[in-house]
């Protein structure tokens, strides 16, 4: 049962999660410093699982042919190690953030269980496992949104929960006309095979119900509104991981359902490949254009990850292999980006209380490192060289160009960039009036700001990873490759 | 490895850290710092573009592996190495020049960090041998330099840096689409492939829409018509060795991508080259135009260069439109770029010194400031001669040979003879007058008129020291290169030709050109008078009042930008929110109006004490009806509610009876069929 040690990472979170809960008198500084080891060992064992592709487990079976089974695979452990990586630095920022919530430990319990299941989602093997911690995670995240109790952050926290419960059904839909129809649910790269003839209209309908099911969690129109709800409301660490982190589940769904269990040949030139593409489009567009609107500055980043997430999907639905690179990459960039603008929101929230985007002038003079990671940060976002940004974009781009779909060839790129350019406009302005307050800025009144270096430290070491996926995207590239070669 | 060419972009990037940090403890050794990294760059530039000068050189490369994913691949020619070391030589000017102009200024560690980023990233341009690496450093530069024009934080200053910011943002994301477009259709950036791969495509609509967009991307940089529009702008607020840069350095790394689309991707596309044409005559003549008209010393230096960079277009189309036999074209266009940016270096300068000493550059305050100044007239006059055109100075020899391209078009063609060519030399000239009659008018204003006020006048010629020894003899020296370089072309001029033309794609050039003829006088002395009839015609008769004070009847409303770029984005932005908000809020609208209409929550949370729900709500409709029509409401009892609920009733119990009679009617039947069955059974 040696096998069994890579579920190791998904158990013992969860554990420390549920002690965590139990423990009524703890001391806050050794529970801070029970939870960074917990989530840095977390890490060690991703690490470690590297070096165990391949390996699978069988729980037990709960009716014939649906096992419970878990498999390390290489697009699994990416999406592993991008989740424990941001897990523990925004878990070192939220030490010195939380100080100024109520219910640390409960925060922090549940914020540990939720790293257990994700890694559970990432390993599961086949569509049950995954569908059963999908569910999981969206119960255990529920705590993290709902963390300030404020009216506004409950009902959000149960809009959340509707939507997610509803996208998790439109899934399930799916689900059952694919076990019917499919010879297995174990994911295979390159689909399972299903026995589609007489009913090919039925499974694309069911195809394209799991999409905009998956959808919701990553916040594709039309089931979107969600996100820009909760994300906002809940503490900042909370919202990094929900924005950078939990979105990205929606995406592991969506490529499980298409390319491991429909396979892409399955849905390529048919109306579901259509919609999903006009869909995420539309997103793209409709969410960078309401972030540039929004004058709340943490509702600004979450409609921004509604348009940076649909770039991602729109990447999938080419069905070609530099949209998929390009899909990843941006994976990567916006999970590094996303979190680390939060985090930079949230400093800015914990040291000035300040939310909205007018009020931040001079912010820069007051808290320069800060500032500048969010600017290094937006530039990613925005993808201007040589930041990450560019390379996920180049190959979106290109994927789409060389699909030669007709006018989604065109219309792809031209919409991702003009929602670049909105993206510039909503978050250079914050810079700019942050470093440039105007020859008027009293500086006699200025004071240094700047947070603990707890704070600090995750966030610089978020912006060079943004950067550093930008400038050494060769080597990441070619392990997506890697991934593409099982197709 | 030729890895020291990596060493021109990374020392600078990393010198401007060091500069800054040092900054904050000591302000003198951090502005020598300065000064000796751009001169440590700077001798760098001159080893190799010494090399390449005297033919000691032959071209190399590097390619390291890709960043950002495209590919990382830098080289070194005689045009690199021209364009290094004119780069170079202008950031040392500019940062030695920095040291006594910036004291007016806060934040000048900020400013130092920039400058040297921006330098680092320029030289990334101009080393770069494949678009994809043109096109990072082109960003870099293109950020970096923001600083620059918002430097000094006023409204005007931010406002202007918006547009630049704006113009770069969009420019870049623009020319980002017509990569993706070219490497779709070529596979490759590589800019010396290009030629080759394209000459098999032309015509192709996807090449063309691609070309645009990378041409426009660089365009806006260049300052062309209608993108031009950051340029008078951001000039006159950013500080002079800022401006200096931007116009002398900045715009020619948008000419260096233009070079590359016109004279490689679109090689003898007569097409193309008239489309370049257009625009550049556009320009110019717009340019020269506005800077007629202006009546502020750094904003008439800017619309100069918005005209200039359209006199470089001209040449650039023309080396499309005369395809093999473009080598005028291409020695023209080459010198033309080297002239306009050291001609803008010194000018650009000179401005500094009157802005440094007056804070102001309203031709009517600073008019009489350099009455008695006879090394900064004589500055200032070689930039202005030059520039204008004058034979024996340097620019004369540039636009020379730019006219004799477009003469050689006219004669190389009389069978498809156009008289729109013909119309666009006539531009030129006239452009060419109109360039010295504002820099007379500059020249006129600043070291000839007497000021209005004649205290203020004594307080200038009682100025001194106006500007350091250093600086002096800085500007003097650059100065002085105009006129040698103007007397002496053939010495110099045709060397730097030879060896930066190969870029373009010419290898030999060997007739002499005899730039003193008559010919080639006669262009320039038609410009000469064209221009001396302008300044007199014009300037003197129209634009300046019978007091002496100088107007501008440019009607302010007739601004591209703030009447129509501004208000076309926010029409845009507009638009896409209405768009967007539908569509974002779609489905939470549609949950509100079922929870306000199918799904509402029961109105009637009592227990009805009669008939049902249905009754209750038809009989209360009624009610309201009639109530609505007769005026008055009905007592209870005589309520459609209750009359509905006692029929429902009624109803009710009839129904109970008549099931019920039914049933014993059911049930009596029943019996009887079992009697009949078991009567059948039993007596048989």
């Amino acid at each position: 049962m040696t096998e069994a040690f890579i579920l190791i990472p998904v158990v013992l979170p969860v554990v420390a999660g549920l002690i965590l809960e139990i423990m009524r008198k703890l001391n806050k500084k050794i529970m801070n410093i029970s939870v960074a080891a917990v989530l840095a060992i977390e890490a060690v064992l991703v690490f470690i699982n590297i070096g165990k592709i391949g390996t699978e487990v069988k729980l037990f079976e709960l009716t014939a042919n649906l096992p419970i089974y878990f498999k390390v695979d290489n697009l699994g452990i990416m999406f592993a190690l991008l989740m424990v990586i941001i897990w523990l630095l925004a878990g070192i920022f939220s030490f010195e953030y939380m100080k100024h919530e109520d219910n640390e430990r409960r925060y922090q319990g549940f914020y540990l269980m939720v790293l257990g299941v994700l890694i559970g989602l990432d390993f599961a093997g086949n569509l049950v496992t995954f569908y059963m911690f999908y569910e999981m995670m969206t119960l255990t995240a529920f705590p993290l949104v709902i963390h300030t109790g404020k009216k506004e952050a409950t009902m959000a926290g149960l809009k959340y929960l509707y939507y997610s419960l509803g996208g998790a059904y439109f899934a399930l839909f799916g689900f059952y006309f694919v076990f019917k129809y499919a010879d297995s649910l174990t994911f295979t790269a390159g689909g399972v095979g299903i026995n589609a003839a007489g009913h090919e209209t039925l499974l694309l309908v069911c195809a394209l119900f799991m999409i905009i099911g998956f959808g919701v969690k990553a916040g594709m129109f039309p089931l979107h509104a969600w996100l820009t709800s909760a994300h906002p409301v809940a503490p900042a660490p909370a919202s990094a991981v929900l924005s950078g982190i939990i979105v990205k589940t929606g995406i592991l769904g969506t490529i499980r359902v298409i390319y491991y269990i429909f396979g892409t040949e399955f849905i390529r030139g048919t109306f579901v490949q259509t919609v999903w593409m006009s869909l995420a489009l539309l997103t793209v567009l409709m969410g960078s254009t309401m972030a540039f609107k929004e004058k709340l500055l943490k509702k600004r980043l979450a409609y921004s990850t509604v348009s940076q997430i649909s770039y991602i999907m729109f990447g999938l639905s080419l069905l070609n292999e530099n949209a998929f690179e390009g899909s990843l990459l941006h994976v990567l960039m916006h999970g590094f980006t996303k979190c680390g603008l939060f985090l930079a929101a949230g400093a800015i929230i914990y040291k000035t209380g300040k939310t909205k985007v007018d009020e931040l002038r001079g912010i820069g003079k007051e808290m320069p490192i800060v500032i500048w990671c969010f600017t290094l940060l937006s530039i990613t976002l925005i993808g201007i060289p040589p930041t990450g940004g560019l390379v996920s974009k180049w190959y979106l781009c290109m994927g789409a160009l060389k699909s030669g779909i007709a006018v989604f060839d065109i219309l792809g790129p031209v919409i991702l960039i003009v929602s670049a350019l909105l993206t510039a406009g909503y978050l250079l302005p914050i810079t700019i009036q942050g470093f440039f307050p105007g020859d008027d800025y009293d500086y006699t009144k200025l004071e240094n700001k700047e947070p603990a270096k707890t704070m600090t430290i995750p966030l610089i070491i978020l912006t060079a990873g943004a950067i550093g996926v930008g400038l050494f995207s060769t080597p990441i590239i070619s392990y997506i490759e890697t991934i593409l070669a099982t197709f | 490895m030729n890895t020291h060419l990596l060493g021109f972009i990374l020392i600078p990037i990393i010198m401007a850290f060091v500069v800054y940090a040092i900054g904050r403890k000591s302000k003198e050794i951090r502005n020598v710092m300065a000064v000796a990294t751009t001169l440590a760059v700077f001798l760098a530039s001159f080893y190799f573009f010494a090399g390449f000068f005297f033919g000691k050189m032959s071209p190399f490369e590097l390619r390291l592996p890709d960043i950002c994913g495209l590919k990382f691949h830098l080289m070194m020619d005689g045009f690199r190495a021209l364009y290094i070391t004119i780069a170079s030589f202008m950031w040392l000017v500019c940062t030695a020049f920095a040291v006594e102009y910036n004291r007016i200024y806060h934040n000048r560690n900020r400013y130092y960090l920039f400058i040297l980023w921006t330098l680092g990233a320029t030289m990334g341009v101009f080393l770069s041998a494949d678009l994809g690496t043109t096109f990072i450093f082109f960003e870099m530069a293109s950020l970096t330099s923001y600083v620059w024009v918002a430097q000094q934080e006023s409204k005007e200053a931010l406002r202007a840096a918006e547009t630049y910011l704006a113009v770069a943002v969009i420019g870049g994301l623009v020319m980002l689409m017509g990569l993706l477009m070219l490497n779709n259709i070529t596979g490759t950036l590589e800019i010396d492939e290009l030629r080759g791969v394209c000459e098999g495509l032309m015509g192709d609509k996807k090449l063309l829409a691609a070309g645009m967009c990378i041409f426009w991307g660089f365009a806006a940089k260049a300052g062309a018509f209608p993108v031009h529009i950051w340029l008078p702008k951001a000039h006159p607020v950013a500080p002079a060795p800022a401006s200096a840069l931007l116009s002398g350095m900045l715009t020619k790394v948008g000419v260096f991508g233009v070079l590359v689309v016109s004279s490689q991707i679109f090689f003898g596309d007569a097409t193309w080259g008239k489309f370049v044409l257009i625009v550049g005559t556009i320009t110019m003549f717009l340019g020269a135009f506005l800077a007629v008209l202006s009546t502020d010393m750094k904003r008439t230096l800017a619309c100069s260069s918005v005209s200039q960079i359209g006199f470089i277009l001209i040449g650039v189309s023309m080396q499309c439109l005369l395809g093999e036999e473009n080598a005028l074209a291409v020695r023209g266009t080459l010198l033309y770029m080297v002239n306009h940016s050291l001609f803008k270096l010194v000018l650009f300068l000179v401005a500094g010194v009157v802005f440094m000493n007056l804070h102001k550059l309203d031709f009517n305050i600073i008019k009489g400031f350099g009455r008695n100044k006879k090394i900064l007239k004589y500055i200032y006059l070689c930039a202005a001669l030059g520039i204008a055109g004058v034979p024996f100075f340097s620019g004369y020899v540039s636009k020379t040979l730019v006219h004799e391209a477009m003469v050689e078009y006219m004669n190389l063609s009389p069978a498809s003879y156009n008289p729109g060519i013909k119309l666009v030399e006539w531009l030129f000239l006239i452009s060419g007058g109109m360039t010295l009659a504002y820099m007379t008018k500059l020249y006129v204003v600043v070291f000839v008129e007497k000021n209005a006020d004649e205290a203020l006048q004594a307080k200038y010629d009682g100025m001194k020291p106006y500007m350091n020894m250093g600086n002096r003899i800085l500007l003097a020296f650059s100065a002085t290169i105009f006129v040698v370089l103007g007397v002496l072309p053939n010495w110099l001029f045709d060397r730097v030709a030879d060896m930066g033309q190969s870029f373009m794609g010419l290898t030999e050039f060997e007739e002499t050109v005899h730039y003193f003829s008559w010919e080639n006088l006669q262009g320039s002395l038609t410009s000469i008078i064209f221009g001396v009839c302008i300044y007199f015609g014009v300037v003197r008769s129209v634009l300046r009042k019978k007091d002496g004070t100088y107007i501008n009847p440019w009607p302010a409303k007739l601004d591209l930008e703030d009447s129509f770029y501004r208000p076309l984005l926010k029409v845009v932005a507009i638009i896409l929110e209405i768009f967007s908000k539908i569509f974002d809020k779609l489905v939470d609208w549609t949950v509100i109006l079922l929870r306000k209409s199918l799904l509402k929550e029961s109105p009637i949370p009592f227990e009805l004490t009669e008939g049902n729900a249905l009754t209750y709500k038809v009989g209360s409709l009624l009610d309201g009806l009639k109530a609505m029509f007769t005026g008055e409401e009905e007592k209870y009892e005589g309520s459609f509610k209750h009359r509905l609920a006692m029929m429902y009733e009624k109803a009710d119990e009839m129904s109970v009876i008549v099931t019920r009679s039914l049933s014993f009617g059911l049930i009596f039947f029943c019996l009887g069929l079992v009697f009949t069955i078991v009567y059948m059974l039993w007596f048989r």
